[in-house]
């Protein structure tokens, strides 16, 4: 793939975007608060945009392109399945909690409802997984651009993650969350003629549904046998591993997105900025999901569709995280191939300094502040918060080449999740609605449940994967793997916590108010208008995505 | 002008201008750019981005 003069540009005018929100907001920037928290300043369809576009990583585009093209239309669960439920749970139920205790970050939270060590292990757990996603992101894009372009992969890591630390280091947060804004519509708005075009040369929908294996065209059809769908997986399996366990644990837990949610203007806002970014989610399928299917369609059938084909690896199967940068050499012309290449490029450096603006909060709130420096000056936090973002971004750089391993990112990525996700969303249900809960059992549940997953993750092998204690339980596909290694987690999680919360003393009800549901009171119909509260708008988005479910099913 | 610089839809009109212009100016002059995809690109941003600069926030 050659690029013109035209795609330099638009790369360049993208370039200078991001560095230029930077400085913009660098103006703003005087406290460790504006820096780390966005000083809770930020519009309500800025956060909700983001929430969605802190999801809308390298890893994300590239992974749910590639898994459209390997297991068909049921990528969809992890939109209609694995995100609006969570979401619309998220901002009804727990953003009262996460708002209301004041806590800077997840972690805190974790420590004011139970105590010191558990918000160690998240901090610490989490700081681990932030770097892990960051490195996949910048690997992703080094691979695209060595493997489309020609371009030096080393070189690639360390201009991208150069630019990134620019924005980052001049705008902190709101620069993160501006620029994933940017990125939001540069995706959607870049992507979508590749949509189109490819679409058409298929053939239409009923044409890719007439040609395809009905495997691939239908989300629910075949899911109660295991053998008979090619994420080999029961749909108890799906529901619960995915639409429970992963999905809340990650939309309701994970301080990447719920970040977005805390730095809104009122507690209002707060709880509507997951639910209005669970509109557009419901429709990403679209953008990232169709194309998959489409090129599988466009390989595997004899549609007279040209010459386009899903690259092959060195082993001869399909190359399925190079889907998507295939179907832009192949549909997109100069002018608009620049477009679509910086589409990804803003999907790496938004997933990027997302995770890293993540990190640094975290990192320097419940690590350094913690359990370092406690009371030090707030230009001291400032500094801090700016050297974690710099070192944040050399050990992603660390981490690129740990990813090289892997040939579909998107596995690899819901593993890591599956590791520390899974058991989380257990502790923040007990911690939340049952007041019984004891730090101590907070803490041991957090461990047996990622031990848990470590040995199921042992104990079955798919795709040459896992098993390292024993293979003793085949699965035919990483994804399906997964949910497995995150469901026995989270049962780990759920029971131990309960086990030992009953044999240790819990927390007075006066420490709980605020934090637990039985003890907080309860304010209803601070908005009038029916529109802006995020109950009956809840409602009407889950009746929309069970509709989507039943019509693709 | 400064107030405008730091509204974000100001700031993503702009973006989506200067890119549409690329994608029409591209279409109108180059050769190899002349293909009806980038015409409709170009025009589908231009609107998106004036209707993103002229958003109040």
């Amino acid at each position: 793939m050659n690029l013109h003069f035209a795609d330099y540009l638009v790369i360049f005018i993208y370039f200078v975007f991001v560095v230029a929100v930077g400085v913009i907001i660098k103006k703003k920037i005087t406290s460790s608060n504006d820096f780390l928290n966005s000083n809770k300043s930020i519009p309500l369809w800025i956060t909700s945009l983001a929430f969605i576009s802190a999801n809308l990583g390298a890893q994300e585009v590239l992974g749910m392109v590639a898994s459209g093209a390997k297991y068909g239309i049921m990528t969809v669960h992890f939109y209609w399945v694995g995100a609006i439920f969570a979401m619309v749970f998220l901002g009804v139920f727990m953003m009262p909690f996460y708002y209301g205790s004041k806590a800077r970050s997840v972690p805190e939270y974790l420590f004011l409802r139970f105590d010191e060590k558990t918000r160690a292990l998240n901090a610490l757990t989490f700081a681990a997984m932030t770097i892990f996603s960051s490195g996949i992101s910048l690997y992703a894009l080094a691979k695209l651009l060595e493997v489309i372009l020609h371009w030096n992969f080393d070189l690639c890591i360390w201009i991208a993650a150069g630019i990134v630390m620019a924005y980052t280091l001049l705008g902190g947060l709101t620069s993160a969350v501006y620029n994933e804004v940017l990125q939001f519509f540069l995706i959607v708005l870049g992507l979508s003629p590749l949509v189109i075009v490819a679409l058409q040369d298929a053939g239409g929908w009923d044409t890719i549904r007439t040609n395809l294996e009905p495997q691939l065209t239908h989300a629910w059809k075949y899911m109660g046998d295991a053998d008979a769908n090619p994420m080999g997986i029961h749909f108890m399996s799906l529901i619960f591993g995915l639409g429970f366990v992963m999905s809340f644990g990650y939309w309701c837990t994970d301080f990447l997105v719920v970040q977005r949610a805390m730095i809104a203007k009122n507690m209002s806002a707060a709880q509507r900025t997951p639910i209005i970014a669970a509109i557009p989610k419901m429709f990403m399928p679209l953008i990232v999901v169709l194309p998959g299917v489409i090129a599988i369609a466009l390989t595997k059938s004899a549609l007279d569709s040209g010459d386009y084909r899903i690259p092959v690896d060195a082993a001869g199967g399909y190359d399925y995280t190079m889907t998507l940068p295939s179907l832009i050499a192949h549909y997109y012309p100069s002018g608009l191939l620049g477009v679509g290449i910086t589409a990804l490029i803003a999907s790496f450096m938004s997933g990027m300094a997302g995770n890293v603006t993540a990190f640094n909060a975290v990192f320097t709130y419940d690590i350094y502040q913690a359990y370092f420096f406690k009371n030090k000056s707030d230009k001291h936090y400032l500094n801090v918060g700016k050297l974690v973002t710099l070192f944040g971004i050399l050990f992603s750089i660390g981490t690129a080449y740990i990813a090289a391993s892997f040939n579909n990112i998107n596995d690899f990525l819901q593993l890591v999740f599956s590791f520390v996700n899974g058991p989380l969303f257990a502790t923040f249900l007990l911690g939340m609605f049952w007041k019984r809960t004891t730090g101590h059992g907070a803490f041991w549940g957090l461990v047996a449940g990622t031990l848990a997953a470590a040995i199921t993750h042992g104990l079955t092998i798919a795709e040459g994967k896992g098993g390292w204690i024993s293979p003793v339980y085949p699965i035919s596909s990483g994804m399906g793997q997964a949910f497995i290694v995150a469901s026995f987690s989270w049962i780990a999680n759920f029971f131990t916590t309960i086990a030992v919360s009953l044999i240790t003393k819990p927390k007075p009800d006066e420490e709980l108010k605020g934090l637990v549901y039985s003890l907080t009171e309860k304010v209803y119909g601070t908005e009038k208008r029916w529109y802006l509260r995020p109950a009956p708008l809840g409602i009407i988005l889950l009746i929309i995505t069970i509709l989507l479910n039943i019509i693709f099913f | 002008m400064s107030e405008k610089l730091n509204q974000l839809s100001f700031i993503i009109g702009v973006f989506f201008i200067l890119v549409a212009l690329v994608l029409l100016i591209g279409y109108a002059t180059t050769a190899s750019l002349k293909q009806g995809i980038n015409l409709y690109t170009g025009i589908a941003m231009m609107v998106f981005g004036l209707v993103m600069v002229k958003l109040k926030a």
